[in-house]
């Protein structure tokens, strides 16, 4: 699965422009995480992947098919894609019917569904409520049967829009284990999300957008260097990475045993400490709302298709 | 300092629901206290802040025991209205905030002034300055429906501060914002909190919690199972079987201990951590 925008824009009917000149290309079996401030764009383009919403401007195509040649319903189930709200998506009687919608209306055999009922109720923990009524489930339970209903069908890619929202604890470990084998099944995953921490730990790939524009594309190492830069979208490294950016380790941490080795590391004197700077990396002071504060644009040319 | 919310042995079961969401609770909190709620969903959480706020049992109908009181009033006697006088709840979900009877924001922030009675020129000078507390000034003419979910919630957040409650209820109420939008509302609702206010906000945003707090309640199957300061509650080592995680600044605070590099100290919030971490390079 190969997904590829160029120069892509879209404009609402509005006349509100949202994306402007999108160049990427999600690949193969990456998890992508995308990020930025609320209104920078993230959900219109999480929309372009299977053409819910399409290009206004430029062309984007999906193994090398320009998504205007499809209809919405054929693109999905190629693509998938996991509405914020389960109440925008679930309107079924059961878990089971929820479950075995998609997959029936592509023609597969009942069988095969029945497997993939058995296979994906224990990925999203809702074994024991296959014959409940989706509006009986939890809010988390919720999620998790439209994030089932969407793995149904199969598809090469899954769109996930703020899966960590309203999650807890076992939730977020759940999705964690979700994401993992589906990346396991080769299949490409991309993320809208605002939790950094859930970002840092499940994603190859972070693309950061501002304004309509991507910011910064590469890997979360990469990306959550960059604090000045992600300032400008209101977007803040996961905690630990900020302890460690205070502390001037001359890495970036992910995590806390990357964390630990690190400070092991720049003890023996094989990492070098930064000077820090006397701001305080907990705390930001902000300037200019709504999107209106004045940035640079920054392009990673190395993440765009060869 | 006086208890300002006094939760006694209370249970509530929703109608139709065979078990309790929560059960034999009892809180207290006093005027000009931090607490945090946390737990897994499910645990109770949102129906003790609907219990706090009269919510429950004058909108959501079920069976309740013991009892709530707000500044002294028992909730079970004391109309939502009159209770709103004293305490305000931000939802969970921002689209359930809102009356969406008005055509603009400026209208749905004086919504509850206007029930209330309160003067035109008074209601022109709060909505200016909640408007300007939560950076919604250009917002002010739109019409509710086509805002953003960061944006709704900023108004939702509007509309509860503007009526000026000592107590204020957060159910969850950042999920839509970006992290600098969110940590810019948090740092509004500390500033309330360090005039006075009182705060009682329900998080999984553990990190926040551990920065915030002066008290962490842990609920789990509708009861409260711990509760004490961030240190107290954190530095219990199962803390995963109550449904929660802990602050990444408590994983590191072991981790370096058991490599050897700490003797055993927990850091709790980020400055603490940084501390930390300077000590080791510097031993």
């Amino acid at each position: 699965m190969k997904i590829e925008f160029n120069n892509v824009g879209y404009s609402y009917q509005s006349g509100h422009q949202a994306l402007h000149d999108i160049n990427l290309c999600f690949e193969g079996d990456q998890s992508v995480a995308i990020i930025g401030q609320n209104g920078a764009g993230k959900t219109t383009l999480a929309k372009q992947l299977n053409g819910i919403l399409r290009p206004t401007q430029g062309s984007l195509t999906i193994d090398g098919t320009e998504i205007s040649e499809r209809t919405t319903a054929q693109w999905s189930k190629r693509v998938g894609y996991v509405f914020q709200n389960p109440d925008d998506q679930l309107f079924l009687e059961t878990v089971r019917e929820e479950f075995a919608f998609g997959p029936r209306n592509l023609g597969v055999d009942e069988a095969t569904i029945d497997s993939r009922i058995d296979k994906v109720a224990a990925l999203t923990g809702l074994q024991g409520k296959l014959d409940v009524h989706p509006a009986d489930l939890s809010p988390t339970e919720k999620k998790f049967c439209g994030i089932g209903a969407v793995i149904m069908m199969d598809p090469d890619a899954v769109v996930f829009d703020e899966p960590t929202c309203g999650q807890d604890y076992v939730g977020d470990v759940r999705l964690h284990d979700l994401i993992a084998e589906l990346k396991r099944e080769g299949k490409l995953c991309i993320a809208i999300s605002h939790d950094m921490k859930f970002v840092a730990a499940n994603f190859d790939r972070v693309v950061v957008m501002c304004q309509g524009e991507v910011l910064l594309d590469g890997t979360p190492q990469e990306v959550f260097s960059q604090v000045d830069v992600l300032r400008k979208s209101y977007v803040t490294p996961p905690p630990i990475t900020r302890v460690a950016q205070g502390v001037g380790l001359g890495k970036t941490v992910l995590t806390v045993p990357q964390f630990v080795e690190t400070l092991e590391e720049t003890r023996a004197g094989l990492v070098p400490l930064l000077k820090t700077s006397a701001i305080n990396n907990n705390h930001y002071e902000i300037v200019g709302h709504g999107g209106q504060s004045s940035m640079t644009q920054r392009k990673n040319k190395g993440n765009e298709c060869q | 300092m006086k208890p300002v919310v006094e939760v006694q042995d209370y249970s509530f079961t929703y109608q139709d629901a065979e078990t309790p969401a929560i059960k034999d609770v009892s809180l207290t909190v006093r005027e000009g206290e931090f607490v945090c709620v946390v737990g897994a969903n499910g645990a109770g959480k949102t129906t003790l802040c609907n219990a706090l706020v009269g919510l429950i049992p004058h909108y959501f109908t079920g069976k309740s025991e013991g009892s709530v009181r707000i500044n002294g009033a028992d909730t079970a006697e004391t109309s939502v209205s009159d209770l709103s006088n004293y305490i305000g709840l931000v939802f969970q979900n921002p689209f359930n905030q809102l009356t969406y009877a008005s055509g603009t924001v400026a209208e749905e922030l004086t919504y509850g002034l206007g029930n209330r009675g309160i003067s035109r020129e008074e209601m022109r000078r709060r909505v200016k300055l909640v408007s300007q507390l939560m950076h919604i000034e250009n917002l002010l003419d739109r019409d509710p429906l086509e805002l953003s979910g960061g944006q709704v919630q900023r108004v939702a957040f509007g509309s509860t501060f503007i009526l000026e409650p000592n107590i204020l209820v957060l159910d969850e109420c950042t999920t839509q914002l970006d992290p600098l939008g969110a940590s810019e509302i948090f740092d509004i609702v500390k500033q309330l909190n360090a005039s006075g206010i009182t705060v009682i906000m329900v998080d999984h945003d553990m990190e926040r919690v551990a920065e915030y707090a002066d008290t962490v309640v842990v609920m789990e199957r509708g009861q409260i199972r711990l509760a004490g300061s961030p240190r107290e509650v954190f530095s219990v080592s199962d803390i995963n079987r109550y449904g929660i995680d802990a602050p990444d600044y408590v994983k590191l605070s072991k981790g370096l201990e058991r490599s050897g590099l700490s003797d055993g100290k927990l850091a709790i919030t980020y400055d603490e951590s940084l501390v930390m971490a300077k000590e080791v390079l510097e031993h």
